[in-house]
């Protein structure tokens, strides 16, 4: 994301802001909901980042990968404006669960200890699934969300998230146990086989 | 013509499964299995080089228990992608919008 030579007029902004940040405006509101787990606050959120990408739009290379620069500025924008406020009360702070998951006792007991079978997984319903994956830590469920359902590589993923990529590679592993942890304790309270 | 004992190595890996997976071995762990499990993720979001897919192929065809996990990992994935709700912006957000910036 290069800083443009010379600013866009203002045809130009308005060109590049409807024909390369518009077609993303789908995936930027269900990122929004997933981030916030709140209509309402998706909503503020999304316009926020619409309203930052025209104000900043010097700073984008026409052409370039735009869904990838529209979701840093949406993540930074939830960081900064919205995560604080919606934090609930017991919730731990990211560093904290990084080094938890990270650490060498978490590595052994952490290890595929779940007996979750694919036919249970395939069994399930949307709603199901969906309260596992935002039931998981907003940092966790974010890896997710962006290589599983949007399909952004690990070198995207490091740019939007200001990560290095083994930091991407080791998040999104952690994240891929919790998660299957969560279906396979799903599966187990609720009877499945 | 083809003999009963000409089988390529696909199919020997699948016997090789059905066996272990007769014989319970789905449960048994791998000393493997980490390695495995991370090399295979990185593969099934496309990021592995050539060396780590080959490795992990040549396991999965042999190990039971690392083929179940693939196939679980790829299960998750799916449901991930097809059962999640995917929603559309409501009209009236994208009109406020477009409004605000083409003013």
């Amino acid at each position: 994301m290069d800083q443009a030579k010379e600013g866009y007029s203002d045809l130009e902004k308005r060109d590049i802001f409807n024909n390369e940040f518009m077609v993303h405006i789908d995936a930027l509101y269900n990122f929004a909901i997933k981030l916030t787990l709140d209509e309402d606050e998706a909503k503020d959120l999304l316009q926020d980042t619409c309203m930052k990408a025209f104000r900043f739009i010097d700073s984008f290379e026409k052409g370039t990968n735009a869904k990838a620069w529209l979701f840093r500025i949406l993540k930074n924008s939830f960081i900064n404006d919205y995560r604080k406020k919606s934090k609930a009360p017991g919730m731990v702070d990211y560093q904290e669960v990084e080094t938890y998951y990270n650490s060498d006792e978490e590595k052994g007991a952490g290890q595929v200890t779940t007996d979750l079978r694919s036919e249970t997984v395939k069994g399930m319903l949307g709603d199901e699934i969906t309260n596992a994956l935002n039931s998981m830590d907003v940092d966790f469920r974010t890896v997710i969300i962006l290589c599983d359902l949007e399909g952004f590589k690990y070198e995207e993923m490091a740019k939007i998230l200001d990560i290095p990529i083994g930091t991407v590679r080791s998040r999104l592993h952690r994240a891929r146990n919790i998660l299957k942890e969560k279906l396979a304790a799903y599966a187990a309270s609720m009877g499945y086989k | 013509m083809r003999q009963a004992w000409d089988i390529n190595s696909f199919e020997m890996g699948e016997f090789l499964r059905w066996i272990q997976k007769s014989l319970g071995m789905g449960k048994a762990r791998c000393p493997e299995e980490e390695r495995c499990l991370e090399l295979l993720r990185i593969m099934l979001d496309e990021q592995a080089t050539e060396e780590e897919s080959k490795y992990v192929h040549k396991h999965i065809g042999n190990c039971y228990r690392c083929y179940q996990n693939y196939e679980l990992e790829n299960t998750i994935r799916e449901a991930v992608k097809s059962k999640t709700h995917h929603l559309k912006v409501p009209q009236k957000l994208v009109n406020e919008i477009t409004s605000k910036i083409n003013l």
